[in-house]
């Protein structure tokens, strides 16, 4: 019994570094990681580097060519004079990612979760569902804003609708991707179908519903632009700006739209990222499906 | 009780085992038959098998790979039909034992649930089918005193990606363990492990089973680990699967690593490994 005179954080070192964050205790880790690779230049180094030449390029093809791109110092001049107004811009399109987004992810979660217990339902929804994928849901926008107006209403059907997919095929994996012995070991034990579900199903499936997220949050920001270049909308939004400015030919506030929206996709991305952190610490699994 | 082959209706070497049904029994194979595939590819799993397992004894099935000994494991579980012959848990059906949380399955991976600490994987058992957590006949330990007994006592808040192989298949034992079913069903359990942590494993699993006699049916393919553990081994031969022998292990209990030096160890060690090469020839022709 010499194994188990060990204590658990020395048990804990045991662990091949290569799965990822260690998983306990999860956010003094990321932390701790974190500050370890800012001291180390040659991890964030060529990132710099290569952000710096970017921007250089731009710079310099801007400088010549000012009815192609405008300069940066204009871009973020613009993000200078009038922050309110691209934030209260950033906030209706947001708004209408996460709102469609969420309806869009939960009902591909209740339908995964049918479909992995009623085979019927998965033979005679699939089709269905993949011919929705195929569609592009940018060609049903003006005839739902026909039908709903210049409101919401039609944002968040195409937010909805463009992360539909991916995340019923995400959450139809995960849920399905339990071991067979754990699964056996549930059987035996004659657990309810509910039983398995709630203790077994859907704690297998978190890392496939991160995987999910990551994709699905970016989508959905794409959803809730595309749709506002349909419906420039009562409510604006930078989808919107972006439409109206380009009918003026106001390259500076298109360009200050879209760093706006980068930044938006970076902060939610990264918001994704540490709940995924977090959530995986608490999962301990090594079990991840990216 | 069993009392070592001796007329107590175990045969020393009986090919056709009766699965007489006495009191005693807590499983019985009776004529039991399984088949996987049609056609072309069908392949006999298991013909005509029988066996009976005595309640408090420990009973390992052996045998080349292929003869069926993991099918009919999970046969007993409940976990598979078989396609004829009856197999009766406790007097009832192997759907009714397992609906009485009567079997306790330790599969060939710990399956523990990685997000759960060990505590609470041992802990889980009485969580699911709460509704035969009371049938008077189970008196399910203290968590915590089974995994203390296991030598994990130290390891009770650490996740299962913490420990090492062999901790984390002593806590899949202990988990079947608390709940104190009537049956260990255990499908190679220590088959994932190196050599000499299996070794370890086994005499841990045999310290903890002398001082609470369950019922084991358990399944290895290595001979060493069957004698050291059972008191009957049945060998089994493949394509078709059936039982050649019952053979009885009459060593001493407690057993201890030092029986495995003994020459009674290693006589019917020899006898298993006769057996095994008899029925591998068998299985050519």
């Amino acid at each position: 019994m010499i194994e188990s005179t060990q204590s658990p954080p020395e048990a804990g070192r045991r662990r091949p570094s290569a799965t990822g964050p260690q998983p306990r205790p999860p956010r003094p880790a990321i932390l701790i990681r974190a500050a370890q690779a800012l001291r180390r230049v040659e991890v964030w180094l060529p990132a710099v580097v290569a952000l710096a030449l970017a921007a250089g390029a731009w710079q310099w093809y801007a400088i010549d060519h000012k009815y192609v791109i405008p300069q940066l110092q204009q871009i973020f001049g613009q993000l200078w004079d009038r922050p309110d107004f691209y934030w209260r811009n950033m906030l209706v399109t947001l708004r209408e990612s996460v709102v469609g987004a969420g309806c869009g992810v939960g009902a591909a979660f209740l339908l995964a979760v049918i479909m992995t217990h009623v085979r019927v339902v998965e033979r005679a929804l699939m089709p269905l569902a993949i011919i929705v994928n195929v569609t592009p849901v940018i060609a049903v926008a003006p005839g739902l804003v026909v039908a709903f107006g210049f409101g919401l209403t039609p944002k968040y059907i195409i937010t909805a609708v463009i992360v539909f997919f991916p995340f019923l095929i995400n959450a139809l994996v995960g849920l399905r991707s339990v071991d067979r012995m754990t699964l056996a070991v549930f059987r035996t034990l004659h657990a309810s179908t509910l039983e398995i579900l709630w203790r077994l199903r859907l704690p297998s499936s978190v890392p496939f519903l991160f995987a999910a997220a990551r994709i699905c949050l970016p989508l959905s920001v794409i959803g809730a632009v595309a749709a506002e270049f349909v419906a420039a909308g009562e409510a604006r939004g930078l989808g919107t700006v972006i439409a109206t400015s380009a009918s003026t030919s106001d390259l500076r506030t298109i360009y200050a739209s879209v760093f706006t929206l980068s930044l938006l996709g970076l902060v939610l991305s990264a918001l994704v990222v540490l709940l995924e952190r977090c959530v995986m610490a608490w999962h301990g699994s090594t079990n991840r499906p990216h | 009780m069993f009392t070592r082959g001796k007329g107590t209706g175990w045969p020393e070497r009986s090919p056709a085992f009766p699965a007489a049904a006495t009191g005693a029994d807590i499983v019985c194979v009776d004529h039991v038959s399984k088949a996987f595939g049609t056609g072309q590819t069908r392949r006999i799993a298991l013909d005509d098998v029988s066996l009976s397992v005595q309640r408090g004894t420990f009973v390992t099935l052996i045998g080349p790979s292929g003869c069926g000994k993991s099918t009919l494991l999970r046969i007993v579980a409940g976990l598979l039909d078989a396609d004829s012959g009856d197999v009766s848990v406790l007097g009832a059906t192997a759907a009714q034992a397992t609906a009485a949380k009567s079997i306790g399955f330790v599969p060939q991976t710990p399956a523990l649930l990685p997000w759960r600490t060990v505590l609470d994987n041992v802990r889980l058992p009485m969580q699911v089918n709460r509704k035969a957590n009371d049938n008077g006949v189970r008196s399910p330990r203290d968590p915590a005193e089974v995994l203390e007994q296991f030598g994990l006592g130290r390891v009770l808040r650490a996740r299962p990606a913490e420990l090492s192989g062999g901790m984390q298949q002593r806590v899949a034992i202990a988990r079947a363990f608390a709940f104190d079913p009537a049956i260990l069903l255990m499908d190679e359990p220590f088959s994932a492990l190196d050599e000499l942590t299996r070794e370890r494993q086994r005499y841990e699993l045999l310290q903890v089973w002398q001082s609470n006699r369950k019922t084991v049916l358990f399944v290895t393919h290595s001979v060493a680990e069957a004698v050291a553990l059972s008191d009957v081994v049945a060998v089994m031969s493949s394509r078709p699967g059936r039982i050649r022998a019952l053979v009885p292990v009459d060593l001493p209990r407690p057993r201890t690593a030092y029986t495995e030096t003994t020459e009674a160890f290693h006589r019917i060690v020899q006898s298993i490994r006769d057996e095994l090469r008899a029925a591998w020839q068998d299985g050519d022709d």
